[in-house]
């Protein structure tokens, strides 16, 4: 059924501006306005009408621990915490047991399973994905070049950017450089071979525009993924 | 925002700076707005530590989407106050008990709502007109719907704290509403 009359429109996005329009009810027409546009620009015009008597209220000035833990869930904490989401033991954990099966199957087909690879065949390969384990990246190196494929794209950010990591076994993140949010793209980041020396895994951090400030990983892991060598490499 | 506070164009100036990833721009949005928008939550969802979160959850959203905001569409407090309401709205689970709402059979309705012509314009209210034409409205519609924006309150909890029926309060709000709309479109504060 489509609600079309515009007085019961305005009806809807009015009460829910206002606040009254509650619980379930509330949140399917949250879900309503995400499908229409229409009703979208109606809630805007309700919040224009409206809210502008929010200015009335006398400040209250929120606690001062807010502001450091804000920028902390941002990621802009001043000093990076590698002991934080890096460290995190339930991150190593799913890294170790988690292994995605499309990885196994990528590397079947990458690598064959039958005879010598062929010369041109990638040195190392790895699939990247979310903690949710779906599959958002594939990466491959073959001589010097770090091929970097987004198989599920993310939706473009103006404000940030992905950085790709190789998470040695031991010691901090090394960064191979910003990645793009969709399609490809080749890296050739100096020194790769020494750079991957040791690597484990690769993940992707989100981090603010032109990458991470500190050298470290500041934000959360959108994405990561066990590295795969050939026999050759 | 209110006197002493930064001017619209100032904070629009902010957000677009920290669209940019410019993080010393967002500390400042957050120093010139925190305290309002604070207030403004912790009067819906009436707990500090419930407003706290609502805060800290809203200015990651803010950062997060500073590059959406449009200066055609909303003036900056508004967009961002909207952001702190809705927040401290989804929240609240008072009133959620209200099965027999007028709102939620009407909300029901929107289930299968396919795609609608984008037919309405949008526009930016006046900063002020707002309250000149709730003035206008009869006292009671008036209180109800001041009692209902500034505290959060459902339509049984108006109903409670007016003492007056339930349906009388529906009334009072949703024809307060219609006049309010009617009087900002009459005043040019938005076009039809």
């Amino acid at each position: 059924m489509r609600l079309t009359d515009p007085d019961l429109r305005h009806a809807l996005a009015a009460s829910y501006v206002l606040g009254t329009l509650r619980g379930p009810a509330r949140r399917r027409f949250a879900r309503a306005v995400q499908a229409d546009p229409g009703l979208a620009r109606l809630v805007t015009r309700w919040e224009d009408y409206l809210t502008p008597l929010a200015e009335n209220v006398a400040p209250v000035a929120p606690p001062a621990r807010l502001w450091p833990s804000i920028e902390a869930r941002l990621g802009h904490a001043r000093t990076p915490r590698p002991a934080g989401l890096w460290g995190n033991v339930s991150f190593w954990r799913w890294l170790g047991t988690g292994f995605a099966t499309a990885a196994i199957a990528l590397l079947a087909v990458t690598f064959g399973l039958r005879g010598p690879p062929p010369a041109d065949a990638p040195a190392l390969v790895a699939v990247l994905s979310t903690p949710e384990q779906a599959p958002r990246m594939v990466i491959e190196e073959s001589r010097g070049v770090l091929k970097v494929r987004v198989t599920a794209p993310w939706p473009p950010s103006a404000t940030q950017d992905h950085e790709l990591w190789v998470v040695p076994r031991e010691g901090a993140p090394r960064s191979l450089g910003v990645v793009p949010l969709a399609g490809e793209a080749q890296l050739r980041p100096a020194q790769l071979e020494r750079l991957l020396e040791g690597g484990i895994a690769f993940a992707v951090s989100l981090e603010p525009r032109g990458g991470s400030p500190t050298g470290a990983p500041t934000g959360a892991i959108l994405c990561s993924g066990p590295i795969a060598r050939s026999k050759r490499a | 925002m209110s006197a002493g506070a930064p001017e619209a164009d100032d904070l629009a100036r902010l957000l677009e700076r920290a669209s940019l990833g410019e993080r010393a721009a967002f500390a400042e949005l957050y120093r010139a707005t925190s305290a309002k928008l604070f207030a403004v939550s912790l009067r819906i969802v009436r707990e500090r530590q419930l407003a706290e979160e609502v805060l800290q959850d809203s200015y990651v959203a803010i950062w997060n989407h500073a590059a959406e905001y449009s200066r055609a569409k909303s003036a900056p407090g508004t967009w961002m106050a909207a952001i702190v309401r809705n927040r401290s709205l989804d929240l609240l689970r008072r009133g959620s008990r209200e099965v027999e709402d007028v709102d939620e059979v009407l909300a029901g309705r929107l289930v299968d709502e396919g795609a609608a012509p984008a037919a309405d314009l949008e526009r930016r209210a006046g900063e002020h007109a707002v309250r000149e034409c709730l003035g206008e409205l009869e006292p009671d519609q008036r209180q109800s719907i001041a009692l209902a924006f500034y505290h959060g309150l459902s339509h049984s909890e108006l109903a409670g704290h007016l003492r007056r029926p339930l349906g009388t309060v529906k009334t009072h709000i949703r024809r307060g509403l219609a006049r309010l709309r009617e009087c900002l479109e009459r005043t040019g504060a938005v076009e039809r």
